[in-house]
């Protein structure tokens, strides 16, 4: 049973990650990008495939994942966001996203093929030591600590603070000579490498898989809705209750009803706060 | 001429696979048709289709293979059962804004996935169910082309005619301008759901339609990317049209089956098409053709300067004040 | 006959009060001025009467129906109608199907009928097709019914908007800031139409920046500042007015 609590909380770990980075990306564009799961897709597939195929020492695999993630996030910016945001048609970038989402899947399934293929080992452990496995607390590790650098590039820094003012006011702060573009760009690359660094942490729990890109993406989304979009705490919260509430709800129901119980969570929540645990009032996505 | 080159098909098709495509393309289009008013006028982008057309499917196969329904009957039943799953789906959903509705039909689409294998002892699981034939004089692949030509028909008929009316109008201004669409008295949610359960209906007789043709169905049969692909033939098609779509459904199933290496791309090429159509001509390839027209016939735009008729206003008025 | 009325209505939005116990009597056959400077509360008010925003206190009443919880719709069917700042029309339709949509309240035939082609849709979509040729040629849009709607100019983009409105078969009309970006030659049109209207027995609420325009054409003015009514009456009165001058004419 502790051990069913373990992996849901892992899992759940992924998911706010995934939520983390949809509030990332949201904050300067106004977008709920499709791709988003697949940032960290990319980050589990490209980690196995420097390490074992590659035979890339590990450090060096990790920050080459985070840097496919912060490529594939200025790539969704470049291609499915900057034209589209300037026209009026108010749901080109579902349209966009999807589409940059499903090429990237399929691309991934034709090169990688389409079985799960094990992530391998990042710290030397033995595989018999059961709840403190690596693949349980790695990615609630890397969850905290990218939740807690938000804050701090947030608040500390000065592209953290231009941040938050485009996303108050981007009208505003572009009147003020901000170059959102720039900004906006700056935010995918970062949200992407967020992505690529989750992926890699939670490679030994989800395996590399072409597949995890759109299940994360809804599963990130059921978290960040859950939780209240915008809201970092909200991404953490609501990944943790929904990773924990599916691997309960696999331990008594069974495992195929992974995604209803996921949904109903959603369902149940919209129904009671529709702004999410911790979202805030106005934050209406378009 | 198309109607006639439609109707003889069987004749000048060549093989039966031709024939088998050809009653593929109107299966799907049987679904694709109704979703377009979902899609495609009133702006609301559900992706996750396939699982109606799979709820379908197998109500059709269950029906007519494992407890012997009559198929014309069953067909109907799973035409309810369609629009019944979509009531079901769209009163909770169709509040929601655009991308959370988006990710409700995907999520709806993966559950009923998941239910299907579940529920081993109705649906046969993992292993899937065989789908039963149509009567005579429907069960040649002939009889089974007419019968799905029939249905397509109607189908478009139903939608062309609420297209070109007040609703179809009415859908337009729900999906382009919300506030109009409320400043002139449409009921913006009972107008999504009322289309909503109009394509769940024609999904579930796409699927028995559809189930038939597979002659066998597993949950495999219907993958995400099959709701994906209904998707992207009425975005291609063009949008507020229903012309676009059709094309859009017979080419897109077509070109794997006739170009090879585009059958191996699969749905990574559909993905790309998606992409393009969206950033260089959003409103679809219908509406690249309408514009080529023009260009063709030189359209002149003379700008006069707007002059009010008084005495025909102040008539006009009083008529409708009248009345 | 009964006027559209706001009795003394109330809205805040967070801390801030946007309107506070303002009233406003829309008569039917007049020509109502809502003038102020900005931030006063003139859209505010504008979609509270039209149903977009529900008053925090206070009602809007009209035909002795409370309409102050009822939707937007509601009140298209009983017939009133708006235009707004920013011309909201449909894109991809033509100027005819974009003033056509506005009959909506008076559409019967229902969605299956629609679907089958039952006689009453033809019967219906000719008297429509009908209704709004006349009221296109009326506001003077009768030379571009076939333009895609985002293909035109400004001046005509408003005019159809106007027209659209009086497709609902309005008894009232609140048109928002209708001159904004016209010329001279066009606001007398506009002048024109509304003074038609009014002789026909609408109802008309006309918010707006030009003040000229509504003094000259206006029956009654209201003048708001700071979310309050400061000055109600004949339009001589209000131009004349010490307050009014001071906060938004200029001494």
């Amino acid at each position: 049973m502790l051990t069913i609590l373990v992996s849901g909380l892992a899992s759940g770990a992924l998911y706010a990650a995934a939520a983390l980075i949809y509030n990332v990306m949201f904050s300067t564009s106004k977008v709920l990008s499709v791709a988003t799961g697949h940032t960290a897709m990319l980050g589990g597939v490209f980690g196995a495939w420097f390490i074992s195929t590659l035979g890339w020492p590990i450090p060096i695999a990790l920050l080459g994942s985070v840097v496919i993630g912060g490529v594939f996030g200025f790539l969704t910016d470049l291609i499915a966001i900057r034209r589209v945001l300037a026209r009026s048609d108010e749901h080109l970038w579902l349209l966009s996203t999807l589409a940059l989402a499903t090429m990237t899947q399929q691309a991934v399934a034709l090169w990688w093929g389409t079985e799960p293929r094990p992530f391998p080992r990042l710290i030397p452990q033995d595989f018999t030591v059961g709840l403190a496995d690596q693949k349980y607390w790695l990615p609630v590790a890397i969850a905290i600590l990218m939740a807690l650098g938000l804050e701090l590039f947030y608040r500390r820094t000065l592209y953290g603070k231009l941040f938050v003012a485009m996303s108050e006011d981007a009208f505003a702060a572009r009147a003020r000579g901000i170059p959102t573009d720039r900004i906006r760009a700056l935010s995918y690359v970062i949200a992407g490498a967020m992505g690529g660094l989750a992926g890699f942490a939670a490679g030994q729990l989800t395996f590399a898989y072409f597949a995890l890109g759109l299940t994360l993406s809804l599963n990130g989304f059921i978290a960040l809705a859950v939780g209240g979009l915008g809201s970092n705490t909200g991404a953490l919260v609501g990944g943790a209750a929904l990773g924990l509430l599916s691997a309960v709800a696999t331990y008594f129901i069974g495992g195929e009803y992974q995604n209803t119980v996921a949904v109903g969570l959603l369902m149940v929540v919209l129904l009671l706060k529709p702004e999410g645990l911790f979202g805030a009032r106005n934050v209406r996505p378009v | 001429m198309v109607l006639l080159a439609l109707v003889t098909l069987p004749f000048w098709a060549g093989d039966e696979y031709k024939l088998h495509l050809a009653a593929l393309i109107g299966a799907y289009w049987v679904l694709i048709g109704g979703l377009n008013l979902v899609i495609g006028y009133t702006g609301q982008l559900s992706v996750g289709h396939v699982g109606l057309l799979a709820i379908g499917a197998y109500a059709f196969a269950i029906l007519a293979g494992t407890h012997g329904v009559h198929p014309a009957v069953a067909i109907a039943i799973s035409g309810g059962i369609g629009g019944l799953c979509g009531l079901l789906l769209g009163l909770p959903s169709l509040r929601l804004p655009g991308f959370y509705f988006a990710m409700a039909t995907l999520a709806f689409a993966l559950i009923v996935s998941e239910l299907i294998l579940a529920q081993t002892a109705l649906t046969g699981g993992g292993v899937g169910l065989s789908v039963p034939g149509f009567p005579e004089p429907f069960d040649s692949p002939a009889g089974t082309y007419y019968l799905i030509l029939a249905l397509g028909a109607l189908v478009t008929w139903l939608t062309w005619n609420v297209a070109r009316r007040m609703w179809g109008r009415g859908l337009i201004a729900v999906r382009d301008s919300v506030v109009t669409a409320q400043a002139v008295g449409v009921p913006v949610f009972r107008a999504k759901l009322t289309v909503f359960v109009f394509s769940g209906i024609t999904a579930g007789v796409a699927g028995a339609l559809f189930g038939s043709l597979q002659s066998y169905i597993t949950p495999d049969t219907f993958i995400f990317e099959l709701g994906l692909f209904f998707f992207v033939c009425i975005i291609i098609g063009g949008r507020g049209g229903i012309i676009g779509p059709l094309l859009g459904t017979a080419v897109l199933t077509a070109l794997p089956e006739l170009a090879a290496p585009l059958a191996k791309l699969g749905t990574f090429f559909y993905g790309l098409l998606l992409l393009i159509v969206v950033l260089l001509v959003p409103e679809g390839i219908g509406r690249l053709f309408e514009i080529v027209l023009e260009r063709v016939r030189g359209r002149k735009v003379d700008s006069m300067p707007v002059s009010p008729d008084l005495a025909r206003l102040s008539a006009a008025v009083r008529a409708d004040r009248a009345t | 006959m009964s006027s559209l009325q706001a009795r003394e209505v109330t809205k805040t939005f967070g801390g801030l009060t946007a309107l506070s116990k303002v009233s406003l009597d829309l008569h039917p056959g007049e020509v109502h001025g809502l003038i102020g400077p900005n931030g006063s509360g003139k859209t505010t008010l504008l979609n509270l009467l039209s149903g977009y925003y529900k008053p925090d206190a206070g009602q809007i009443v009209l035909d002795d129906e409370d309409l102050s919880a009822k939707p937007v719709q509601r009140r298209a069917s009983i017939g009133v109608s708006r235009t707004f700042q920013k011309p909201r029309l449909l894109p991809t339709l033509t100027v005819l199907d974009n003033a056509i949509v506005g009959g909506w309240p008076h559409a019967k035939c229902g969605f299956v009928a629609t679907a089958f082609s039952l006689p009453c849709t033809g019967h219906e979509e000719r008297e429509m097709r009908a209704r709004a040729t006349e009221l296109l040629h009326g506001v003077g849009l009768g030379h571009v019914l076939q333009r895609r709607a985002n293909l035109l100019e400004h001046a005509e983009q408003r005019f159809l908007e106007i027209a659209r409105a009086l497709m609902l078969r309005a008894r009232f009309l609140m048109l928002d800031e209708p001159a904004g970006g016209l010329t001279g030659v066009e606001i007398g049109h506009l002048s024109d139409i509304i003074t038609v209207l009014r002789d026909c027995g609408i109802g008309v609420l006309l918010v707006e920046h030009h003040t000229d325009f509504v003094f000259r054409i206006c029956d009654r003015v209201t003048t708001l500042d700071l979310g309050r009514v400061i000055k109600h009456g004949l339009p001589d009165e209000v131009r004349t007015d010490a307050e009014v001058r001071r906060v938004y004419l200029g001494a």
